[in-house]
């Protein structure tokens, strides 16, 4: 009997720990990622999310080989740029050489150090900056020679562009191109050291046609105010009011040239001119694409966003890198912020000095100027179904995107872009009552509010037959009630006491 | 008690609200007032105000509820409105006013009505417009919010028998004399503050020695 028992218990006891065992979740995984991935709600509150990018691997020159030959480390490299058939051309500006590797850095195609001009072998001096045509041709911001250099796909000299004159330069100008991006028909558009007047424009020629995208000086009342009520030797000792300059430059397959520039006050941080030089960026629904929205404090790490470099993706989506606290910040094109992740430190996947940013397909490359070397992200499932998402909507699918919404949901569910993609689609649908739910989540008033309408008139129309019957029924009863008084059938108390009273 | 919350004085908050003018000249000079009453209106006020400001439809609304709260919201109310009361006596007793501090308690806490109907029937409305219907919502609130503005005019009006240049001129005064007391309240509680450190210091100072 007491065996029985103890075999008994000892079952039990097993069936437990298995039980147990079995049920028990799997070891919650913390993020291995050096960085937080988060985005702002409407409210501007920082919401977590999964991550969106996650660093693959990085490359700082020091295991690749050229010829069999290592190339040795990359020296404060300033630029990058990927052509269209996806190999990477690196601006190693401390080496005085153009890197171009392909699409995965893992193999060096050509070294460009010299080149052919008029018999004569020519070398670079700090090149700061490097673009690629459409036809292939290499443009070079040769910043210590005061050149831009534009070279064939073979490596033959194509023209030398320098000393711009115009009567819109000052006498004692100097030409330092620190960034150059070319548009479809071959004008160059560079930004120079200390040229506020906006971005130097030259025509395919190589001719300096003017300035483009002048950011204007703001002045506020207050400052006018003060300024009238200085004396002449007081305004010349206070600070100058001089626009920002332009920081990094990108131009879309339509001509659109989109340029980052450093906003003291943390508002506008990028900009999409047209062909005329106009900004005709959308800013989303808080008005603001200047990176983090919260930047109170005192210390070095607060502060708003310096956007250095933008990079347009693709479906009107962009990138912009921010140099303060290392930040990639992507927007689509109504200006919405997808997502934001990086950040400094030493480890992989963040940057000392980030100073460049392009795209590989739906990967970014991240390029540090300290570290000297590219890190690769890698779009996570989260980043692809949000990329994909905006993509859909922008070519107008917003059907097919639900789907995506969905699962970005199941990822992150107070995704507001994806609750108001999936309410449009209920919108569109005629299911009201859903689309009111998800475009509330989403904040979207507008749409939420051509919903409620559509909602209400339905609840209108259908009832109506209730609501008039109700009200002819009513009618009914008063009328009746009336005529019951009046014959006195129905006797209210009032009448009553002033019968007594009579009598 | 039965006094203050008597029906006849809520039949006179009707009458007052339909005819200010004639109300209010009896409350100061017939007693027809209740303070009791008026503070309960403007309690009421508190809460509609707040209550518009969470509740109103998510159209219209534009407020994130997290930085709502009743609590200080009512507090705030309450305090605006002893303040006012203060004030507004304070400057009063200097000008000629006939009003006793419980007179402009009432004719603040009656001018309340309006308001506080108008915000909550606005929130109700608020729920069933659409964006473009802003208007009616607006339109409630803006008349609502005059017709009790108008009341306290005409109440402060009355009660002291002014004429309607003076009573704004008052007013006008009334505000300094709140900014005056603010002011004060606060210096006098730094003021406070900075003793109760003074003997806080000594009194630690000699815990760490014994």
């Amino acid at each position: 009997m007491k065996a029985k028992q103890i075999v008994k218990s000892i079952f039990a006891l097993l069936l437990t720990a298995v039980t147990l065992v079995s049920m028990a979740p799997e070891a919650v995984k913390a993020s291995e990622l050096p960085y937080t991935t988060y985005n702002y709600n409407y409210w501007e509150y920082i919401v977590y999310t999964p991550a969106a990018y996650e660093p693959d691997f990085s490359v700082s020159g020091k295991d690749l080989t050229y010829n069999g030959e290592p190339i040795g480390p990359f020296v404060t490299p300033q630029d990058m740029c990927v052509s269209d058939e996806g190999l990477i051309y690196l601006a190693d500006t401390g080496n005085n050489r153009i890197v171009v590797m392909d699409g995965k850095m893992s193999e060096v195609k050509r070294i460009i150090t010299t080149f052919d001009n008029d018999g004569t072998e020519d070398t670079f001096k700090q090149p700061t900056g490097v673009a690629v045509s459409e036809s292939n041709q290499l443009y070079i911001a040769d910043s210590q020679n005061k050149r831009i250099v534009v070279l064939n796909e073979d490596g033959t000299l194509a023209r030398i562009v320098s000393n711009p004159t115009s009567e819109a330069l000052d006498d004692g100008f100097v030409f330092v191109p620190l960034k150059v991006s070319v548009d479809y028909a071959d004008r160059i558009y560079c930004v120079a050291q200390n040229m506020f007047e906006g971005i130097m424009v030259f025509e395919t020629n190589g001719e300096f046609t003017g300035f483009f995208g002048t950011i204007n000086v703001e002045i506020t009342l207050w400052e006018k105010f003060w300024r009238k009520l200085a004396s002449k030797e007081e305004r010349a000792k206070s600070q100058l009011f001089i626009p920002t300059e332009f920081t990094g430059i990108d131009i879309d397959p339509d001509g659109f040239v989109y340029a980052s520039n450093i906003d003291p006050n943390g508002v506008q941080g990028v900009r999409r001119l047209n062909p005329r030089g106009e900004d005709v960026i959308k800013k989303g629904a808080n008005e603001n694409l200047g990176g983090d929205l919260q930047i109170d404090g005192t210390t070095d790490y607060s502060g708003p966003s310096q956007f250095v470099d933008v990079v347009y993706r693709d479906k009107g989506i962009y990138s912009c890198l921010d140099r303060k606290r290392g930040r990639v910040f992507t927007y689509d094109h109504e200006g919405n912020l997808l997502y934001i992740f990086g950040g400094l430190g030493t480890q992989a996947g963040t940057f000392k000095l980030p100073v460049a940013v392009e795209n590989v397909g739906n990967d970014l490359l991240v390029l540090d100027a300290t570290d000297a070397k590219v890190t690769y992200f890698k779009e996570t499932e989260y980043g692809r179904l949000i990329n994909d998402a905006v993509g859909l909507r922008y070519d107008g699918d917003e059907a097919e995107a639900v789907d995506l919404w969905q699962r970005v949901l199941y990822l992150d569910e107070n995704n507001e872009l994806a609750n108001t993609g999936i309410g449009k689609a209920y919108l569109t649908a005629g299911d009201y009552e859903q689309a009111m739910k998800y475009l509330k989540l989403g904040m979207a008033r507008d749409y939420y509010s051509v919903a409620y309408r559509r909602h209400r008139n339905n609840f209108l129309t259908e009832n109506a037959n209730v609501y008039l019957t109700a009200l002819i029924v009513v009618i009914v009863l008063i009328v009746i009630y009336n005529n019951l008084k009046k014959r006195g059938i129905i006797v209210t108390k009032k009448k009553k006491k002033g019968d007594e009273q009579n009598a | 008690m039965r006094k203050y919350f008597a029906a006849e004085k809520w039949k006179y908050l009707l009458y007052t609200i339909s005819h200010p003018m004639d109300g209010y000249y009896w409350i100061r000079h017939k007693d027809r007032g209740s303070v009791p009453i008026a503070i309960i209106l403007v309690v009421l006020f508190g809460f509609s105000f707040t209550g518009i400001r969470l509740l109103a439809s998510f159209v219209v609304n534009d407020l994130d509820p997290r930085n709502i709260n009743l609590a200080y919201e009512l507090l705030g109310v309450l305090v605006f409105y002893l303040l006012i009361c203060v004030s507004n006596w304070s400057i009063t007793c200097l000008m000629s006013g006939e009003g006793r501090l419980k007179d402009i308690a009432i004719a603040i806490g009656y001018g309340t009505v309006p308001i506080t109907f108008s915000l909550v029937l606005a929130t109700i409305i608020s729920q069933y417009i659409a964006d473009d219907e802003q208007a009616f919502y607006t339109l409630i609130l803006v008349v609502g919010i005059a017709y009790g503005v108008i009341m306290m005019l005409i109440g402060i009006m009355q009660v002291h028998n002014y004429t309607l240049g003076k009573t704004l001129l008052t007013l006008l005064l009334t505000f300094v004399a709140m900014f005056i007391i603010v002011f004060l309240v606060l210096l006098l509680s730094n003021l406070l503050g900075m003793v109760y450190n003074f003997f806080h210091s000594i009194y630690t100072e000699l815990i760490f020695r014994t």
